[in-house]
């Protein structure tokens, strides 16, 4: 018997997993009806998933773990029985920052130590001749966007609480506001840095994957108890989803991935510019290109197998967001949140995670699920 | 508590708007404001300063929103209607009408839903409104194709203008098709063979 599940997604290259459990037919081999609908807030994927209006979402991880702790606007325990993608991010400054920072340096930034302490010097300058901070825009508060320009910023000795201000602004509209000089920075994933590039209006300053290995982006939610009452169609979701991820994450498929994915029903851009993110070579500014093999993955390592450290790691991110001390009750009941259980029972999976450290930061301290408070001082501390 | 609370509607949409500002004022709110600019948020909502703020689920600013209440001092902190977890079933129906609202503690509980109530009642008339006009519009392009057809069928045919009607017809049914859809086909065809 097919059984229909509603799922919610916000239209971006990282719901490539449960668009393509959809359209390659394999949540049909599962028998399950797979119901996309497309929403245009994160507050909106929340609330119909914890209402019931859907069955399950694509959502923000650190959201996940908020919406579960009660940071934020909702408490409802969620599960986090699948993880869809590891970066996809990229840090874009508006053009007349950009060539601050690339004067500075005597070149283009590359090296992310190196643009973030050149950006330190200006922002250093500023202060002294009294302009008003640099705003970053990011996608969401919960986010790990939010999460990644943070590190950046430490990278460079720039505080981010008191050095520069944080505005959410939506995708969508993140090219026009730095075209404003509302910010001058963000962090956002494609195609909104590509279209800041292509326009003139911005630069691609650092690719998320340059700041960390594998940080969470984007999980599968599901309300915790959905986790029990209805455990056949979960487990068949994610085989289905597991799937779609190995198809997603073979070259061979990007792109019949990138054609599927540009439809007006999904993402409803040009299929060369999402093709250009799951290849990961990108036009950073307006003469040169990078690339990243893993700029965007969605299979390999431990992205789908919810690592309950990941979760740990979320907590402690989004605790240290807030300015508040760690708790390892809280910690704990975000680790919770993850469920490997989930994952093994339906996948047959019995091997355990290989990394050593889940996160895999390039630069700064080790992450250690261990110990929190470690980690948390040693960020602080710069 | 205030007697009045204060009422603020975020939406792009005027008219829809000014049906919920109406509704509202009818019973009896007399202190209702409404934001379609989108720019500078934090700084109007904070002069206007609302006990209750309700928002169009298709605005992409309810994100925006959510991250001001945060971290800001500037207005008093409201929280979404979704902390309480106790009336679902009226929150249910508001997402599916399309509204959300973020509510300052200490409103009373019942004055929120039945605010909240009257919001939902007029963003559904808005919908009906819309889809009724929609109607019509569509009722008067499909006349416009029906009498452009029966004026080429008259004319390569020389039929009477019943007698071109009841040709379509005829078409449309033995071929279980809409009789705008025999319509249009006319109208393509002679456009090509021009």
């Amino acid at each position: 018997m097919t059984r229909n599940i509603r799922i919610g997604f916000i239209p971006l290259i990282d719901a490539a997993i449960p668009i393509a459990a959809r359209e390659c037919g394999f949540a049909e081999r599962e028998g399950l009806q797979i119901d996309l609908v497309r929403e245009t807030s994160w507050a909106n994927i929340r609330d119909k998933l914890i209402h019931g209006l859907f069955d399950a979402s694509h959502m923000l991880a650190p959201l996940a773990v908020a919406t579960s702790l009660g940071v934020g606007n909702a408490k409802v325990p969620l599960a986090v029985p699948f993880g869809l993608n590891a970066n996809g991010n990229c840090i874009t400054l508006a053009a007349r920052l950009y060539r601050e920072v690339e004067e500075i340096l005597g070149h283009p930034p590359q090296d992310p130590r190196q643009s973030a302490q050149a950006l330190k010097r200006i922002i250093d300058r500023r202060k002294i001749s009294g302009d008003p901070p640099i705003t970053f825009g990011v996608v969401f508060a919960f986010s790990v966007h939010a999460i990644i320009v943070r590190h950046w910023l430490r990278l460079g000795g720039i505080d981010p609480f008191n050095d520069v201000q944080f505005q959410v602004v939506p995708p969508p509209f993140m090219v026009a506001r730095l075209a404003e000089g509302e910010i001058e920075g963000c962090c956002v994933g494609e195609p909104w840095n590509s279209r800041a590039v292509e326009s003139g209006v911005g630069s691609i300053v650092v690719f998320g994957s340059e700041i960390s290995r594998c940080a969470p982006d984007k999980v599968l939610a599901l309300r915790d108890e959905t986790v029990t009452k209805d455990s056949e169609s979960i487990h068949r979701l994610l085989r289905a989803y597991q799937a779609a991820a190995r198809w997603c994450q073979d070259p061979g498929n990007h792109a019949n991935l990138a054609h599927m994915l540009a439809q007006p029903e999904y993402l409803n851009v040009a299929p060369k510019t999402v093709l250009n993110a799951l290849c990961g070579t990108l036009a950073v500014n307006r003469t040169e290109s990078r690339s990243a093999a893993d700029f965007l993955a969605f299979q390999g390592g431990d992205i789908n197998w919810p690592d309950p450290r990941k979760a740990r790691w979320l907590y402690a991110e989004i605790a240290t967001g807030l300015r508040q001390t760690l708790d390892e009750a809280q910690a704990q009941a975000a680790a919770a949140v993850f469920r490997p259980d989930v994952f093994d029972a339906a996948t047959g999976n019995n091997a355990l995670p290989e990394a050593v450290d889940p996160i895999g930061l390039r630069f700064g301290p080790a992450f250690d699920a261990a110990n929190l408070k470690a980690y948390a001082d040693a960020l602080t501390r710069g | 508590m205030m007697d009045q609370p204060s009422i603020l509607i975020i939406d792009e949409n005027h008219a829809r708007a000014a049906i919920i500002q109406d509704g509202l004022r009818e019973a009896g709110h007399a202190d209702v404001r409404w934001l379609s600019e989108t720019g500078n948020l934090l700084k109007q909502i904070a002069e206007i300063d609302p006990d209750i703020i309700v928002i169009d689920l298709e605005s992409p600013n309810r994100d925006v929103l959510e991250q001001m209440f945060q971290v800001s001092r500037l207005v008093k902190r409201p929280v979404a209607m979704f902390v309480d977890q106790s009336d679902s079933a009226s929150i249910r129906e508001a997402m599916m009408a399309g509204v959300s609202a973020y509510v300052v503690d200490g409103l009373r509980k019942d004055r929120v839903k039945h605010i909240l109530d009257m919001c939902v009642q007029r963003f559904d008339v808005f919908s009906r409104l819309t889809e009724e006009l929609h109607e019509a519009k569509t009722a008067l392009a499909d006349r416009k194709v029906i009498e452009r057809a029966k004026g080429i069928l008259m004319a390569a045919k020389s039929l009477s203008e019943q007698e071109a009607y009841v040709l379509m017809r005829k078409t449309a049914m033995d071929q279980k098709r809409r009789l705008v859809e025999i319509a249009r086909a006319i109208v393509m065809a002679e456009t090509m063979l021009k």
